[in-house]
């Protein structure tokens, strides 16, 4: 109580000072593999179905994509018809509207979405709620290896 | 007390109510004129002393399940009790004459879902503003948002912001008439 807040010009306060300290509370590292912190996006993996903007609930997921001609190796040229894929212009998962239900992340035939444990990311204005594919890229690296197979399951 | 033991005394007790044991939950399901009665059981001679939550469940033409969850802190047991109100009609006894707790958590369903508590001290809304009209978690209450936002999911694979969907896809669950798309 009565810390100075350091920071006066309107940014967040430093840790340890004033009401956004969060040391107090859990690291990520306390938390079990698949907690729903934030969504992360491997967008090497997406291939803009969009199967994960449609079963949202909450329709918090955009994504717009575009057709681009797939590169034909030179043994295949002149074989068949020129392949298309679909190239990712924007992805972005409005977190002021998610409700972490995991919908999508169950739902991605590409294992393209993952739960990532972050969950300091809270903002002064909602818009920057809404997080676009470089931000939904950069949670992928703190994704924590899977849990292990319960004994006696999965094997061969 | 055991949930077997719990189920065998909330049967003994209340023989007109139909009372279900599973997965170590205990569920009771009286009619609404036994409401009262079933929650004064519960507290009195069940041992229930901890009032959880209340809350309702649209159930459609069936009408509306008003569902109570009990505990009881010395015995570690839990109960859910529940009935069943109609559509036309959604009116119930209060019970915040025995559980105290209860008031906001009547009030919530009332503004929710309709349901009106006879005898409640004062059913004004709880969380909704004032002036607010219909029920929002009525399974019949159109939500605004699905009207005047574009459905992110009717875009086809490639396809960007600038070109419109060769065919609109309808959301999923949207009654045909919603809506300007």
């Amino acid at each position: 109580m009565g810390a100075p807040v350091s920071d006066p010009g309107g940014g967040l306060p430093a840790p340890g000072h004033g009401v956004y300290d969060d040391s107090q509370w859990a690291s990520t590292g306390d938390l079990p593999p698949r907690s729903r912190g934030v969504i992360a996006l491997l967008e090497e993996n997406c291939t803009a179905c969009m199967l994960c903007a449609r079963e949202c609930p909450d329709w918090c997921i955009y994504i717009s994509s575009h057709k681009e001609p797939v590169p034909t190796e030179p043994s295949g040229a002149g074989r068949g018809r020129p392949r298309v894929r679909n190239a990712l212009d924007r992805f972005a998962i409005d977190f002021s509207l998610c409700m972490y239900c995991g919908i999508c992340v169950e739902v991605c035939p590409y294992d393209a979405l993952f739960w990532a444990p972050d969950f300091s990311y809270a903002e002064r204005d909602i818009a920057g709620l809404t997080h676009e594919r470089a931000q939904l890229r950069e949670w992928v690296g703190t994704v924590p290896p899977p849990p292990a197979i319960d004994p006696g399951t999965g094997g061969r | 007390m055991t949930p077997e033991a719990l189920a065998a005394a909330a049967r003994d007790r209340l023989p007109g109510a139909r009372c279900e044991s599973a997965s170590g939950s205990v569920t009771l399901e009286v009619s609404p004129a036994g409401w009262r009665d079933a929650l004064r059981c519960a507290r009195d001679e069940l041992d229930c002393d901890f009032f959880d939550w209340l809350t309702a469940v649209d159930e459609g033409e069936r009408g509306f399940t008003v569902v109570v969850h009990v505990y009881s802190l010395a015995g570690r047991h839990h109960l859910l009790v529940r009935t069943q109100v109609s559509r036309s009609s959604p009116a119930l006894a209060s019970v915040t004459g025995i559980y105290r707790g209860a008031d906001w958590h009547e009030r919530e369903a009332h503004e929710m879902f309709g349901v009106v508590f006879d005898g409640h001290p004062n059913l004004a809304p709880l969380l909704l503003p004032e002036g607010f009209d219909g029920h929002p978690l009525r399974k019949d209450f159109v939500l605004a948002p699905r009207v005047d936002k574009e459905w992110p999911g009717g875009r086809e694979p490639g396809e960007g912001e600038d070109r419109p969907a060769r065919r609109r896809l309808r959301p999923p669950g949207i009654p045909e008439e919603w809506g300007p798309r």
